[in-house]
């Protein structure tokens, strides 16, 4: 028990620093008429003044969860996923096409299937990266990179081509995706899809099972921390990292249906939104440990939906970013910080 | 200049380290430091030279007293330490290592490093070309190459772990040598670590003892082994005796095979080994060992020819197959290759025994449990397999082993270990043998090799030669053989 | 410090929250503004932004506080997170009764958000939702045709009749070139860039032949579309583009996209002695950016209508328009009537000057009766489309809905049309 309050206190410690430098920026940089006060209170509007405002952060926590999750596989597996933005993509453009080729029908199948054909989708996209490495040794993040930037111009390419609206040639979205495919808020105030919501907690919930209780789970974490020896240990080291990049695709490919079936219903460029470079920044945050993916994930999502409301002060919109940034770095530093006090305690203890 | 500790204390964990150690080293003295694994000798050199800082304990050079924190502020102060695997960067020039750490920041002098490297070349009769890329040296160069780094960059008290791990004989002696021209030369002060107590007795003035992280004793030489084997075990350690095992069917066999790494080719290799049988493998490091024993594991594959466990062919078929054949590999670097640093006791039990898809902690952990006892193995069952010393990560390897191998295919099992530690290795070894498992086992300590061995392989650049009758070699033939005299000899 | 010392400062900045919390919102008109860039562009963004504060201080002179809240950078690159719907819901919460959306694609969203909150007056800018005729009534061959679903009654459609102001553009970048090439830096291809891409190539033909002197089909005109209104990750970088162009010969380029990149270039450019200019686009102030290579303006004005809107919803409330408002040609950079303007730019030459105001005379003479001698007008015939078939035949005026929805670029255009 005290042991757990330990946990919290050090795990509480980084962001609570990084809260503390975010308000001494927020005073140095607000315009002389606006306090500090505003400016929470613009932080608080943003993400929790009504139902509405907190659907917002939740619509944002789910492909987020659902990335971060995923990376803490193969963050596990010692495997730099920066693909992961375009497995996200990828996850989306099959959703979308699924849901255009299937056309109205009845959203109890049409919907499961847009999901499975994402997963599908994502872990292809990754399983290129996977082969490439385990195939020639490229190095997972270059090929990420490469990936990433031809899933946006495959985007692009559909969005042009054959998925173009019908009645006119918008070059920044597609026509929309079929009502039958389309996740459904719960209301209009609660705009948050359920679907979304079960399939990101299952995910969650089953990994971490996995990884825990799994024989697959131990050979990620071999194979991350020493693919020699875990190999001599029994471990299938190439199938585990691929699966891993598999695996992980597959999550990110949830995610971007996420923001194709409920978010814009349509395809656009770069819908993925970066949000998998953003879990890739929770994940680093929390030291790939998985339980704390959905926190620091919610976290994230109040300080971008929150941040949305201080433009309304007239505050430059790019104040976002780098308070955001200034965040990562603060956390970062109290983390080393951190281990730092924490490791005579141990030795005493 | 004398160096002076006191009162040292190092705690990891529940672990007293070192103990309220105080010793004093004078200049020009050469000093053993001795102890079973784990009684603290790592531990004292690393304090002494700042990879590691003491949790309580001063240290004074020539009676002043020094803080310093990391091994370059040690160097400054003229410490120095050769580790056990020279930290040497690999693709970079002899020329590059040797300026490493040197002041002069970004802009080096580099027809003046180079004469400077020449210079202490030439006094200690090394041949260090100054353009080789560093992973081209043997051992013995790269461990001459950090003596003349360390002392180009000052430094006086030169500690030794275990350097006479994989050189030759004469490799050996030529260190030797150098180190006793330091000592009187520069009245420097050597610190040698080592379990080899030939070693120790053939180069140093005194040592001291440690033993479960206190300073039992100290003896000026010159000492018998016996003598220096109580003053570490408190008692003397009766000899081997060495026993026939039944010798039953071909389990493990290469025909024609073609093996290669990065320095060597080895064709038409053929080799088979019986159960119940221990063949030993000598010869200088980089002599073919290596790749024999992968390909006879399937780490490696052959570029023709077959393997074949048993009567199944097993060419080309990956590690985890010859695993399932319970033909088992054990790489001579335990946290490089075969442990896992930042897994647990219980993850390794668990990865190396749970058949299915789904682990069973509770299971493993007991299971752990039982292997730490019967293993005698120092350490808990959620302690991280580093926090471990080398002799406890040896038993936790053997207790990772099946208990019923085909065939046990080792480098260097007892490599570091002391003589109770190496022994006790052997004893589980040889039981699995009494069983009906084969043994291919690579040594540097030919004594080893003639003490256990049933057949002896000896390689030389890429070749094969087996020693004819194992029962009447000898240590003496066996260095011989080694040095590739079996080449004229054919 | 340490434990004690965090919790008195968060302890504090608590204190500081409770201490400050607003009172009540007063009296006052609330209207929003969703950018898809930044406000302060020097082009598109920053021309509505303006047309916001000039709302707000008419309404002042009228004895009516209002109070603009502004969203920029609403798309996927810099705001992942937020969506046209939620922005506006928002904006509502913050007791918006106005909300502009200022960018093309936020059309369906907005439609959505419309819906969403009946009592929010939405006003799409270059949009036609709100106008009856789709593209496949006027081009069947092209367009697929769908049911025209009829927006919320809260939603209309507003746009300026830039294509005088890129035909301007045109002419004086016509008049100024010497290498008789001009680039146009394109956005993204739709029937808005389209048509003001070809205005500008038809202002430009017209003006090298009649007071250039050129030979028209000598006239080099080649757009390059980078592929959206401002840079992104997925775009061509507009700064490149530009200076492909003036490698390649081109001395004036007419730039499409919302900042004012062209421009930037151009003046970098003539620092180092290369004799280019550039024509930026959207703000009044654009040429302030490198004045040196700018030849001038051609502007939006959204202030004037923007207040007739808001006038509208304070009073007895908008009713659904889809409005393509043009320049008040009585004087068309009047700040209070007009739509559409052009300025000058410092680069323009004496000479160039003259001729253009003479061109733009001819438009004017033309708007106040078609009738007039010495008058031009843009879309009469003949015009074929890039791949030759007819616009419009001799003498014939396209229809202005055509000219809305043109489905291709006009013969003489170097460049693609469509996306395929």
């Amino acid at each position: 028990m005290k042991r757990t309050a330990t946990n919290l206190f050090f795990l509480a410690l980084p962001l609570l620093l990084g809260v503390i430098v975010v308000a001494i920026l927020i005073v140095l940089v607000v315009p002389p008429n606006t306090t500090l006060g505003d400016v929470l209170q613009a932080f608080w509007n943003g993400a929790f003044r009504n139902l509405r405002r907190f659907s917002g952060v939740l619509v944002f926590w789910i492909p987020l969860t659902l990335v971060g999750i995923g990376l803490v596989i193969t963050f596990r597996a010692g495997l730099w996923n920066i693909g992961v933005e375009g497995q996200m993509t990828l996850g989306g453009l099959f959703a979308a096409g699924l849901a255009f080729m299937l056309g109205e029908g009845s959203p109890l199948v049409i919907i499961p299937l847009c999901i499975f054909g994402a997963m599908l989708g994502g872990a292809l996209w990754a399983s290129v990266a996977a082969f490439l490495k385990v195939r020639f040794g490229v190095s997972e993040i270059f090929s990420g990179v490469a990936l990433n930037a031809i899933a946006n111009q495959i985007t692009l390419q559909l969005i042009a081509g054959p998925w173009k609206p019908g009645d006119s040639d918008k070059a920044q979205y597609s026509r929309p995706v079929p009502d039958a495919a389309r996740l459904l808020g719960v209301s209009q105030d609660f705009n948050v899809s359920v679907v979304g919501l079960v399939v990101t907690i299952v995910a969650v919930v089953l990994v971490l099972l996995v990884l825990a209780r799994t024989r697959w789970g131990l050979n990620l974490k071999a194979v991350g921390k020493n693919p020699r020896s875990a190999l001599l240990l029994g471990v299938p080291t190439t199938i585990t990292a691929f699966s891993a990049l598999m695996v992980c695709g597959a999550l990110a490919g949830i995610a971007g249906s996420q923001r194709i079936l409920f978010t814009y219903g349509d395809v656009r460029g770069q819908f993925a939104g970066g949000i998998g470079f953003l879990g890739l920044l929770v994940v680093l945050l929390i030291s790939a440990r998985g339980v704390w993916v959905p926190l620091i994930a919610f976290l994230f999502a109040i300080m971008l939906n929150g941040g949305t409301q201080l433009q309304f002060l007239n505050l430059d919109s790019s104040l976002t970013g780098v308070l955001q940034g200034a965040l990562v770095l603060a956390v970062l530093l109290a983390n080393g910080l951190r281990d730092r006090l924490r490791k005579p305690k141990q030795a005493k203890g | 200049m004398n160096i002076e500790l006191r009162q040292i204390h190092k705690r990891f964990g529940s672990v007293h380290a070192n103990n309220d150690i105080s010793v004093t080293f004078a200049a020009g003295r050469i000093v053993g430091i001795l102890g079973e694994n784990g009684a603290g000798k790592s531990t004292l050199m690393k304090i002494l030279s700042g990879y590691q800082p003491a949790d309580s304990g001063e240290i004074l050079i020539g009676g002043q007293r020094v803080d310093y924190s990391g091994p370059q502020a040690a160097i400054a102060h003229g410490i120095g330490m050769l580790q056990q695997d020279p930290l040497d960067v690999g693709a970079f020039s002899v020329l590059e290592n040797f300026t490493y750490g040197q002041p002069g920041g970004l802009t080096f002098n580099r027809r003046d490093a180079e004469w400077r490297l020449n210079q202490l070349c030439q006094r200690f009769g090394f041949d260090l070309p100054a353009n080789t890329p560093v992973e081209m040296l043997s051992i013995a160069q790269r461990q001459q190459l950090e003596i003349v780094r360390l002392l180009a960059l000052g430094v006086r008290v030169l500690i030794l772990d275990e350097p006479t791990t994989g050189i030759s004989a004469d490799q050996k002696q030529q260190l030797f040598n150098v180190l006793r021209a330091l000592a009187q030369e520069m009245q420097a002060i050597i610190l040698l670590v080592s379990h080899k107590l030939e070693d120790v007795i053939a180069l140093c003035d005194e040592v001291i003892v440690l033993r479960a992280g206190q300073l039992v004793g100290a003896q000026q030489m010159p000492a018998t082994t016996s003598e220096l084997v109580s003053l570490m075990f408190g008692g003397q350690l009766p000899p081997q005796a060495r026993i026939q095992s039944h010798l039953g069917d071909v389990v493990l066999r290469l025909e024609n095979a073609h093996l290669s790494d990065r320095r060597l080719a080895m064709r038409d290799v053929n080799f088979q080994v019986r159960a119940g049988e221990v063949v030993g493998l000598a010869g200088l490091d980089g002599s073919g060992q290596r790749p024999f024993m992968r390909a006879c594991a399937g780490l490696d594959k052959l570029l023709s020819g077959r393997v074949m466990v048993k009567d199944e062919a097993m060419t080309g078929r990956p590690y985890r197959d010859f695993l399932a054949h319970k033909v088992v590999f054990g790489a001579a670097g335990r946290l490089e290759e075969g442990l896992i640093a930042g897994l647990t006791l219980t993850d390794h039990i668990a990865l190396a025994t749970t058949p299915g898809w789904a682990v069973d902690w509770a299971e493993a952990e007991r299971y752990t449990n039982a292997r730490i006892e019967q293993y005698h193995v120092r350490g808990r069952a959620t302690d991280n397999i580093e926090q471990l010393s080398g002799g406890n990560q040896q038993r936790v390897l053997m207790a990772l082993l099946p208990e019923d191998p085909v065939a046990l295919v080792l480098e260097q099992p007892t490599r570091g270990l002391d003589v109770e530690s190496a022994r006790w290795i052997w004893q589980q070894l040889l039981a699995r043998r009494d069983k009906g498992s084969a043994i291919i086992f690579s040594s540097a300590e030919l004594e080893e090799l003639v003490t256990y061995s049933d057949r002896i392989l000896v390689f030389y650049a890429g070749q094969i030669y087996e020693v004819p009758d194992v029962t009447r070699t000898s240590v003496d033939e066996l260095g011989h053989l080694i040095g590739g005299a079996f080449m004229q000899a054919t | 410090m340490t434990r004690k010392g965090l919790l008195f400062i968060l302890l504090a900045l608590l204190v500081g929250l409770v201490a400050v919390i607003p009172a009540a919102a007063q009296d006052e008109f609330v209207f929003g503004m969703i950018l898809v860039g930044a406000r302060n562009d020097q082009g598109w963004n920053q021309a509505h932004y303006e047309g916001g504060e000039y709302v707000i201080e008419k309404l002042a002179e009228a004895g009516v506080t209002a109070r603009m809240i502004v969203f920029e950078n609403l798309n996927p690159v810099v705001n992942p997170q937020a969506t046209v719907q939620d922005v506006a819901a928002s904006m509502a919460d913050e007791g918006a009764q106005l909300i502009f959306t200022t960018s093309d694609e936020f059309e369906p969203a907005t439609l959505e958000a419309a819906a969403q909150l009946p009592d929010v007056t939405f006003i799409h800018t270059s949009g036609s939702a709100a106008l009856e005729t789709t593209p496949a009534d006027l081009f069947p061959d092209l367009f697929e045709a769908t049911e025209r679903v009829a927006p919320p009654a809260n939603y209309g459609n507003l746009m300026g009749e830039m294509e005088h102001g890129k035909a301007i553009a045109g002419c004086a970048a016509a008049l100024s070139t010497k290498t008789g090439s001009i680039g146009y830096l394109g956005p993204l291809i739709n029937a808005e860039t389209r048509r003001f891409v070809s205005a500008a190539y038809l202002g430009a033909r017209y003006c090298y032949e009649k007071y250039a002197g050129g030979d028209p089909a000598a006239l080099k005109f080649e757009v390059i579309w980078i592929g959206f209104w401002i840079p992104t990750p997925d775009t061509l970088d507009p700064q490149q583009v530009t200076n492909t162009f003036f490698d390649n010969g081109a001395d004036v380029v007419i730039s499409g996209i919302d900042p004012q990149d062209a421009l930037i270039v151009a003046g970098q450019r003539r620092e180092q002695g290369d004799d280019v200019f550039a024509i930026p686009y959207d703000y009044e102030g654009a040429c302030d950016t490198a004045p040196d290579a700018c030849l001038g303006i051609p502007y939006f004005h959204w202030g004037p209508k923007y207040l007739e809107i808001a006038q509208a919803v304070l009073g007895d409330g908008y009713v659904q328009d889809w409005e393509w408002t043009s320049p008040d040609w009585s004087d068309i950079n009047n700040p209070d009537t007009t739509a559409v303007g052009w300025r000058n730019g410092p680069a323009l030459s004496e000479g160039a000057a003259t001729n253009l105001q003479a061109f733009i005379d001819e438009m004017i003479a033309y708007q106040t009766d078609p009738a007039n001698e010495g008058s031009f007008f843009l879309w009469e015939g003949p015009l074929n489309y890039q791949d030759g078939t007819v616009l419009a035949a001799e003498g014939e005026k396209v229809d202005p809905l055509k000219v809305w929805f043109l489905p291709l670029l006009l013969e003489g255009i170097v460049g693609d049309s469509t996306l395929e």
